[in-house]
């Protein structure tokens, strides 16, 4: 793997850290990251050594949001909407059958709190702040806010996110069901890779399964939801030996 | 002169509902439904507004609707017609601006259907929610069974549904039914405050958020993704956007204007 501008990346023992690099400027999220990350996360869900990955920040922050002084620049609504497409990171994130655990500590605000909803875990710090501080900006979320906040926490506290835009401490983001865990401060790191290490001794294709289930289990009518999970459950038991119990 | 069923006060960004029937509990009866609609049509229509609070007069939010009963009297209209023109909650559910209750007293059967149907809600101490209605042989029918699941998750809903259980404004706000408890005399300051943090946001980007929220969660995850992509890159073409950025970049406060 290339060294890169904006991340940090490394493996060991199976899990793949990602460590967004730009204490600068409390790692904002930049088109040169969002190449960065693309690379990596094509790279992570094709390696076979990668059964767990973990997201954190480098520096006070996990991540401040977008990077106003490039995204703040409105080329034409047609050349936006190709730039949107061009490298669907946010579809990416959501297509990779392996575990996300995001590491939260300082600001997670706007894309950084979107990239957050896209893993599947999140630890955060004590210090942790979240906020989704678009509106306020003359900007909606566009890194699927709107959609996967409602189905973590729900409509009432997604709306109160989004439209006060209002910050909420850790203590708060765990009783909201925003995060799933606090930690002190200096043990996030240790906390999250003891986390993904387990993950990284479950059954891979039962992980992805389950993660399916889950992504679009959700969008269907309950019936038919039902059949994808048998479909799901009789593919991975039949790639499995003979006397492999249900 | 009768009482206005409903009073509505515009104050600058902020449109006040008050429910104004407190001797009787603030029950929604015809007229208060049909004003109800012609206020809410009204403030889709002006644009003035950002954020629309909803409150009752006296002691109660809104302790429910009329009974609806086939009274076999065929010069009466049409059942259909009548459960049609007592409904209200769609009209709230219908606004393009944000939308708080200000739940100020008990929101019973299609009282909190009424909070249900705005985008949040904040009660006071002492205030209980809940719907009886299953008691009295009929269901929730002013868009209850289907607000109340998606706010509270089915479980929850089931089981405020079936026992006809009124749960307290503390166990709401724990369970996700309402945002915020604030004693009674605190609610409408709170409410205001609410509001005044939702109308420093840029009008559009606020409907818009309100939009790709409520239609992307009847939506697939994609198509919900989708409609927010594209909403997003359609306010890039607005002044506000421009403002917004360039504010925050230059370390001051934004003036939006709505275009």
């Amino acid at each position: 793997m290339p060294s890169f501008q904006t991340i940090d990346y490394s493996k060991a023992r199976g899990v793949a850290s990602i460590c967004l690099n730009r204490p600068q400027v409390r790692n904002a999220y930049n088109t040169v990251m969002r190449d960065e990350l693309f690379q990596v996360m094509e790279a992570v869900k094709e390696d076979s050594d990668v059964r767990a990955v973990v997201i954190s920040g480098r520096g006070p922050d996990f991540c401040a949001g977008a990077d106003l002084t490039e995204f703040g620049a409105a080329p034409s609504i047609v050349i936006a909407r190709e730039a949107r497409w061009e490298r669907d990171l946010w579809s990416l994130f959501l297509n990779i059958g392996k575990p996300l655990v995001a590491a939260i500590h300082g600001n997670c605000i706007g894309s950084g709190l979107e990239m957050a909803m896209l893993c599947d875990l999140r630890i955060a710090a004590e210090d942790a702040i979240f906020a989704m501080p678009e509106a306020k900006l003359g900007l909606i979320p566009a890194a699927g806010g709107t959609q996967t906040l409602p189905r973590n926490v729900g409509l009432s506290r997604s709306l109160h996110l989004l439209l006060t835009c209002q910050a909420v401490d850790a203590e708060e983001a765990l009783a909201q069901g925003l995060v799933t865990t606090v930690v002190p401060r200096n043990r996030l790191i240790e906390e999250a890779n003891r986390l993904a290490q387990h993950l990284t001794t479950l059954d891979q294709r039962a992980v992805a399964a389950l993660k399916e289930a889950l992504r679009h289990g959700p969008d269907l009518p309950l019936d038919q939801a039902l059949e994808m999970e048998a479909r799901l459950v009789l593919k991975l038991v039949s790639g499995k030996g003979r006397d492999q119990t249900l | 002169m009768a009482k206005k069923p409903v009073i509505l006060t515009q104050k600058g960004p902020v449109a006040l509902i008050q429910l104004n029937q407190p001797e009787r509990g603030n029950r929604v009866t015809l007229d208060m439904a049909w004003e109800l609609r012609q206020i809410c049509q009204r403030l889709n229509v002006e644009g003035k507004a950002q954020v629309v609070i909803l409150t009752g007069a006296g002691e109660s939010f809104c302790c429910g609707g009329e009974q609806l009963l086939d009274d076999g009297d065929s010069s009466s209209p049409p059942l259909d017609q009548r459960l049609e023109s007592y409904r209200a909650a769609s009209s709230i559910g219908g606004l393009k601006i944000a939308s708080i209750a200000a739940i100020n007293g008990n929101a019973l059967d299609q009282g909190l259907e009424l909070a249900l149907a705005c985008d949040l809600r904040i009660a006071a101490e002492g205030a209980s929610l809940g719907f009886s209605n299953l008691s009295k042989g009929i269901i929730p029918w002013d868009g209850g069974t289907q607000r109340l699941p998606r706010t509270v998750g089915r479980s929850r809903a089931l089981e405020l549904f079936l026992t006809g259980r009124l749960v307290q404004a503390e166990e709401a706000c724990r369970i996700g039914l309402v945002n915020k408890v604030v004693p009674l005399e605190e609610l409408q300051d709170a409410a205001q405050e609410m509001a005044a943090a939702i109308s420093s946001g840029a009008p559009i980007a606020v409907q818009y958020i309100k939009e790709a929220v409520h239609k992307g969660a009847d939506m697939t995850l994609e198509q919900g993704l989708n409609l927010e992509a594209d909403l997003s890159i359609i306010l890039q073409s607005t002044n506000d956007r421009h403002e917004g950025v360039q504010a925050f970049l230059n370390k001051r406060k934004p003036k939006f204007s709505g275009e």
